[in-house]
């Protein structure tokens, strides 16, 4: 009702912001990139977008998981330990490099068991309707604890054939004059998986059961969703991605480690939020969250550039999710208070 | 609570039935409201005897009996912050971080000071360790704000007071260890008292602030009836500002105090200790019968879930299996309970809805 009002006031304003304010998300990455070339020159160049390009692959990939859970009013944070879970086992079944059955196989191999983990997490939650947080913060201790006690604990350095294949190859390979410039392959899939999502949460039944349901779960029931069924398909399809991303991690870091992961949760999270999601479901949009994941890695790149430690990003991170969502939560107030001073008129 | 607005008039027989019914109307709450305590003392003693009973010369050891008594304190006095953030339906992840912020002030102030005069550094240290506690409760209030007056949802909130803190620890300890914490804090940690350490009660002190804070000051009244009911807690008027910013506080100023713990029985301190403490005090405050989505807690019940953890870790230690092996149990009773917790939940309101509504309310009888 009030985006209708706010369309008709300033139409071309309204579209340019954008449902989950995607456009101002881009403004800031503009705005964020001008700043950082008047500072660093050397900053503006095809290899540093290529870089941030190839730092947020895995990230966006785990990101679209998140989305899909935020936005059915949930939360994740078990996805990094069903990517490293996934990922590991599908290499260490490979014979630790000996024995290759091809990356498709692998690939395939490390989806079924994202898909498994992810069907735990949506069977506990759909039947028995717990808070999502805590049943997944109970599969993150399961699930790593499973891979590091029973199937491996040790490192593999040496990747089966195929994978490590895809480890070096690169889409664009600009070369000369000093600067080096590749685009990694796997931005293609990761492309490809966004249009994908983007497609599925648009046009998809399942996917505006997603929004249904984190809009309103007992509106969602009454209207003839199934609400246990989409809820347990959309935890096998975060399963999946999050498997998905793990194996991009593998590939990207040419090795397998059980240790990886685990613990970049909260960033993710965060960058899904800068990205306009809802957390308390029923908003959020692909652009937005692939926004939000580039804003935060542009952030750690140009932290590096300019001079300023590393181990700052953190704390970056965190005062940009509480400006991020800061604005988000005032802006609301303002638009409930708005809301309510319209009924009163209307009766 | 309502019961004892509306005293009947004892003398007429009516009046005595009634007295009766309140009586029993109470004591049932109070065994409902008792439950999560029970349930958690049985877990307690049914994992004391099964470890006992598999591994009886290590686990009785009076050694590793103490073991469990000095690792105790840190978690349960972050559990039960964490209880008081989940009593209003919130979440504090940024307690384990504040801690840690905490103990690392307080460590640095003190090498500081203690490498140019150690006597100086030594006398100072009452006042070192108010304003490690001061950080925290300005970390906490931080929370508070974001949460009440900014209107961000708690588990972001706390998420974001984390990363900075966590962030500015790995920058300011250059993700090192820190030695030369206070050895007088070391020293009273490892006194006992009648064979009980220090550290144990000085948590079990903390407990009993927090359980009074909760059941009997008109804060913690506002505090339950903020998780259980915010709308209707605004309509009372409550000022859920004010309340939610003196919960965080003080989750933040008991961080703070796990800090301190932290340092005493381990005299370094470091960004990312304790990076498995969130979920595991989730867990503590989870089995010991808080709602997660707000409006119930008891701090006898977290207690009790923190020894039972503690046993339990122990007695997976006297067994040799892995901190691995621990994840997967702690993440197997989180849900295992949560489950268990619904069920029940779900079979008593599907008997209440099977059953004609007979119970006539204590407050009609009285009246006539």
């Amino acid at each position: 009702m009030s985006d209708t009002r706010t369309l008709s006031r300033a139409g071309g304003l309204a579209r340019f912001k954008g449902a989950n304010n995607e456009g101002v998300l881009a403004l800031v990455l503009v705005v964020l990139i001008i700043g950082m070339t008047i500072i660093s020159p050397s900053f503006f160049s095809v290899g540093t977008f290529f870089a941030i390009l190839r730092s947020s692959i895995v990230p966006l990939v785990f990101a679209l998981a998140v989305l899909i859970v935020i936005i059915s009013g949930g939360i994740d944070v078990s996805f990094a330990a069903i990517a490293i879970f996934a990922a590991y086992t599908a290499v260490k079944l490979t014979g630790s490099g000996n024995f290759d059955p091809g990356l498709i196989a692998i690939v395939l191999f490390a989806c079924l068991i994202g898909a498994l983990l992810g069907l735990v997490n949506g069977a506990v939650i759909a039947r028995f309707r717990l808070s999502t947080l805590i049943v997944t913060l109970g599969t993150q201790g399961i699930f790593r604890g499973l891979l590091v006690a029973y199937i491996g604990s040790r490192y593999i350095a040496d990747l089966p054939g195929s994978m490590s294949a895809v480890s070096t190859s690169n889409l664009i390979s600009l070369e000369g004059g000093g600067a080096n410039a590749y685009l990694h392959v796997l931005v293609v899939p990761v492309v490809l998986l966004c249009v994908l999502v983007a497609l599925m949460l648009r046009k998809t039944m399942f996917g505006r059961g997603i929004y249904a349901l984190g809009g309103d779960m007992e509106a969602a029931r009454r209207a003839g969703f199934s609400v246990v069924r989409i809820q347990i398909a959309l935890y096998v399809l975060a399963g999946v991605l999050a498997a998905l991303a793990g194996v991009f991690h593998v590939i990207l870091g040419r090795n397998a480690n059980p240790q990886d992961l685990v613990g970049t949760e909260l960033d993710i999270i965060a960058a899904v939020v800068l990205g306009g999601a809802s957390i308390f479901g029923g908003r959020g949009s692909v652009l937005g969250t692939v926004l939000g994941v580039l804003l935060v890695q542009l952030i750690n790149n140009s932290l590096i550039l300019v001079g300023v430690p590393t181990a700052w990003q953190r704390t970056a991170v965190g005062v940009l999710l509480v400006i991020g969502v800061g604005i988000q939560a005032i802006s609301a107030k303002r638009e409930s208070k708005r809301v309510l001073v319209n009924d009163e008129v209307k009766e | 609570m309502a019961q004892t607005k509306n005293q009947p008039d004892l003398h007429t027989p009516g009046g005595f039935n009634a007295r009766i019914d309140n009586g029993m109307g109470a004591m049932l709450g109070r065994l409902t409201r008792d439950r999560s305590v029970v349930r958690m003392l049985v877990l307690l003693v049914a994992a004391f005897a099964f470890f006992t009973l598999l591994r009886p010369s290590i686990f009785l050891n009076p050694l590793n009996l103490e073991n469990i008594a000095v690792s105790a304190p840190e978690i349960g006095i972050l559990a039960i912050a964490m209880m008081l953030a989940m009593l209003t339906g919130g979440i504090d992840l940024s307690v384990v971080a504040i801690a840690n912020f905490t103990a690392i002030t307080i460590t640095t102030l003190y090498a500081g000071l203690a490498a140019g005069n150690p006597g100086q550094a030594n006398s100072l240290l009452p006042l070192i360790l108010l304003l490690g506690l001061a950080l925290a409760a300005v970390a906490g209030w931080f929370n508070g704000f974001l949460i009440g007056v900014v209107g961000i949802t708690p588990i972001l909130a706390t998420l974001a007071t984390m990363q900075i803190l966590n962030g500015i620890a790995v920058v300011w300890t250059g993700g090192q260890t820190l030695y030369g914490a206070p050895e007088a804090l070391s020293v009273i940690a490892k006194t006992t008292i009648v064979g009980v350490p220090v550290l144990f009660l000085f948590f079990l002190l903390i407990a009993v602030v927090v359980a009074v804070l909760v059941n009997v000051t008109p804060l913690g009244l506002k505090l339950q009836l903020q998780g259980a009911n915010p709308v209707a807690a605004r309509y009372s008027g409550i000022g859920s500002r004010r309340v939610l910013t003196s919960t965080y506080v003080t989750s933040g100023l008991l961080g703070g105090l796990a800090g301190i713990v932290f340092i005493a029985r381990n005299p370094t301190a470091s960004a990312d200790y304790g990076s498995s403490y969130v979920l595991l005090v989730i867990v503590i405050a989870v089995l010991g019968g808080t709602n997660p989505a707000g409006g119930f807690a008891t701090v006898a019940g977290v207690v009790l879930a923190t020894l039972t953890l503690q046993v339990v870790s122990s007695g997976f230690n006297a067994l040799r299996l892995s901190a691995y092996e621990y994840s997967i149990a702690q993440g197997v009773i989180l849900i295992a309970v949560m489950i268990a917790d619904q069920m029940r939940f779900r079979s008593r309101r599907r008997k209440r809805d099977l059953q004609p509504p007979v119970p006539a309310a204590p407050e009609t009888q009285g009246k006539s």
